[in-house]
């Protein structure tokens, strides 16, 4: 049995070590990168088919943009309101909503509810996990229907965030 | 004549039940919230429940027969946990897909082994005798292991961050082994743990054959008992926390974490008494009052609206879940007894659980959701009481010397079965 304690020790420092290394050159890797989208990009042939639009990467730092699936959401008066779990769009690609996980411990009785999209707000900087604020309390949000595939979505959202997306204009 | 059971190793028994627990708690919950932290969508975080579910599932009867075949049930105690403590670094560590469903999975063949070889080390260290009040001794470690499990994880992932969590629970893996080395192995009769015959040094080949086990009459009911049982009682927790979650905005975390706390801490002040309890006045009384609980608890959440009356009326969880977690390995031992069966026949009635337990949460939640939360709950109501009908007609004692037990396998019906 120790033995297998010993190997598992090992595996885990072997971890920790590739970990480490992988974040080091990671700028000079995408420098490659780019350079080489740019060569494959440039026309040579003539062909029929006509060439497709030019690909452009754009590099923008991790300080300016962040994933926002898992990360945590705040009521303005600082409680938790959950994670952010889904984010849902409308048939011309507007983001409408984003649906949370609302409430519970340990896994019981959490409730994923869907908020408008424009009752949240990002703030640019900070510790990640307090970035994003819901205009709404969890008192308010307590009671919302759960958010589930195949039905008509309900959204909870302030007065003032119910201005009509673009799209729908 | 096997050894009597040192104080020794009864106190690394305890222990070891104590930290598994704990180390086990590191999954459920909080692999969700991990892997949701770790910018994995819901579909793939659902993928990999559902696989580590039904894994957990269609390991059960395997592992049962494996731990029948071992001979030293300490060391297949000791690999499993060890895998299941590799589990949690590797999710800790890298939360890419094949890693954590490779993980998930294992994790789920280590918990079936685990639950099993526990019961075996239980039986093989104090013979069936002494089985009551051992099992009460594990369900109360078991309670306080997965309560310290889930303080110290649950604040781990508050305090550092999430994937701390798996760093804790495979840490704990280390007292569960010291724990381990405490129980003496020659104390630990490995005919006993299987539950064979005592004084007839049975080779292994000459168990009962698996299918005539299985098809034991008195299993079957209990099987069916347990099935209802987790059927009527699995979802009651999820959807009372749903509706808890929905009235109360305040106070709703707070009562949630009593309703999960407070029946665990019930479990391990009863379930000694339930123990002794069950050797001395017999399995049958327990086991109705223990399904009749989920029945009266299914009504009464059917009709209270007031959050905290709801709150108290879900302590009463906590005596059900100690007596089906005392009794039904207390019950499969006595039936298998003689067999050399004892560890399939637990994975057998551990299939069961796994069914009943999916099927409920599926259930309510259609119940609920077409028809409201009051009529899911009468539905469960109905179900446990459909439970105690059950025993109450056709669940013999299987407490020895009662009659009404159909006869145990004896050797002679086993040769003439071979």
């Amino acid at each position: 049995m120790r033995h297998i304690t010993c190997t598992a020790v090992f595996v885990a420092s072997l971890a920790f070590g590739t970990a480490a290394a992988s974040a080091a050159d990671y700028r000079e890797k995408l420098a490659s990168w780019l350079q080489l989208t740019q060569a494959t990009e440039t026309p040579g042939e003539e062909t029929a088919v006509p060439a497709p639009s030019e690909a452009i990467a754009t590099v923008l730092d991790e300080q300016d943009v962040m994933s926002v699936l898992g990360l945590r959401v705040r009521s303005s008066t600082g409680e938790d309101m959950g994670r952010i779990i889904n984010v849902v769009v409308d048939g011309t690609g507007h983001v409408r909503a984003a649906v949370i996980d609302f409430g519970g411990f340990l896994g019981v009785g959490n409730r994923k509810i869907a908020v408008d999209w424009n009752a949240l707000h990002f703030a640019p900087a900070g510790s990640k996990d307090d970035r994003i604020t819901l205009e709404l309390t969890r008192d308010q949000v307590k009671a919302a229907p759960e958010y589930k595939d195949g039905r008509p979505l309900v959204m909870l959202g302030t007065a003032e965030s119910l201005q009509p997306s673009p799209s729908s204009e | 004549m096997p050894l009597q059971p040192s104080r020794r190793s009864q106190r690394g028994l305890d222990w070891f039940v104590f930290f598994v627990a704990t180390v086990l708690t590191g999954f459920g919950p909080f692999v969700a919230v991990y892997l949701t932290s770790q910018h994995w969508t819901q579909l793939d975080i659902g993928l990999v429940l559902s696989i580590g579910g039904i894994a957990s599932l269609l390991g059960q009867m395997p592992s049962g027969a494996l731990v029948d075949a071992a001979r030293s049930e300490r060391v297949v105690a000791g690999l499993a946990i060890v895998a299941t403590g590799a589990s949690a670094l590797a999710l800790g560590l890298w939360p890419v897909s094949p890693v954590v469903q490779v993980a998930s999975v294992v994790q789920a063949f280590a918990g079936c082994i685990l639950g099993p070889a526990i019961a075996a080390i239980s039986l093989g260290l104090v013979g069936h005798d002494g089985m009551g009040e051992r099992l009460g001794r594990n369900a109360r470690f078991a309670s306080l292991g997965t309560g310290a499990g889930a303080a110290a994880m649950g604040a781990s992932g508050y305090l550092i961050e999430d994937r701390a969590v798996f760093f804790v629970a495979a840490a704990f893996l280390i007292p569960a082994l010291l724990a381990l080395r405490l129980i003496e192995e020659k104390e630990v009769d490995p005919e006993r743990a299987h539950g064979g015959v005592e004084g007839e040094p049975c080779l292994h080949h000459r168990a009962a054959p698996m299918a005539t086990v299985i098809r034991h009459r008195t299993l079957l009911i209990f099987a069916g008992c347990v099935l209802l049982f987790q059927l009527a009682n699995a979802a009651m927790l999820p959807l009372l926390g749903s509706i808890l979650t929905m009235r109360s905005s305040q106070w709703a975390t707070a009562l949630i974490a009593v309703c999960v706390i407070v029946p665990q801490l019930i479990v391990a002040l009863v379930s000694p008494w339930i123990g002794r309890s069950a050797q001395r006045i017999g399995r049958r009384p327990l086991l109705l009052l223990g399904i009749a609980v989920v029945s009266l608890r299914g009504i009464l959440f059917a009709s209270l609206s007031n959050p905290f009356l709801l709150v108290a009326v879900q302590l009463l969880d906590g005596i059900a879940a100690a007596v089906f977690t005392v009794l039904t390995p207390f019950i499969i031992s006595d039936i298998t007894r003689g067999t050399g069966r004892f560890n399939l026949s637990l994975g057998f009635v551990g299939t069961a659980t796994g069914i009943g337990a999916s099927l409920s949460t599926t259930l309510a939640g259609y119940a609920s959701d077409h028809f409201g939360s009051p009529v899911a709950f009468l539905a469960l109501a109905a179900i446990a009481t459909a439970g105690v009908a059950l025993v109450w007609s056709l669940m013999p004692e299987t407490r020895p010397g009662t009659a009404k037990l159909s006869p145990p396998l004896t050797s002679a019906e086993r040769i003439r079965q071979s």
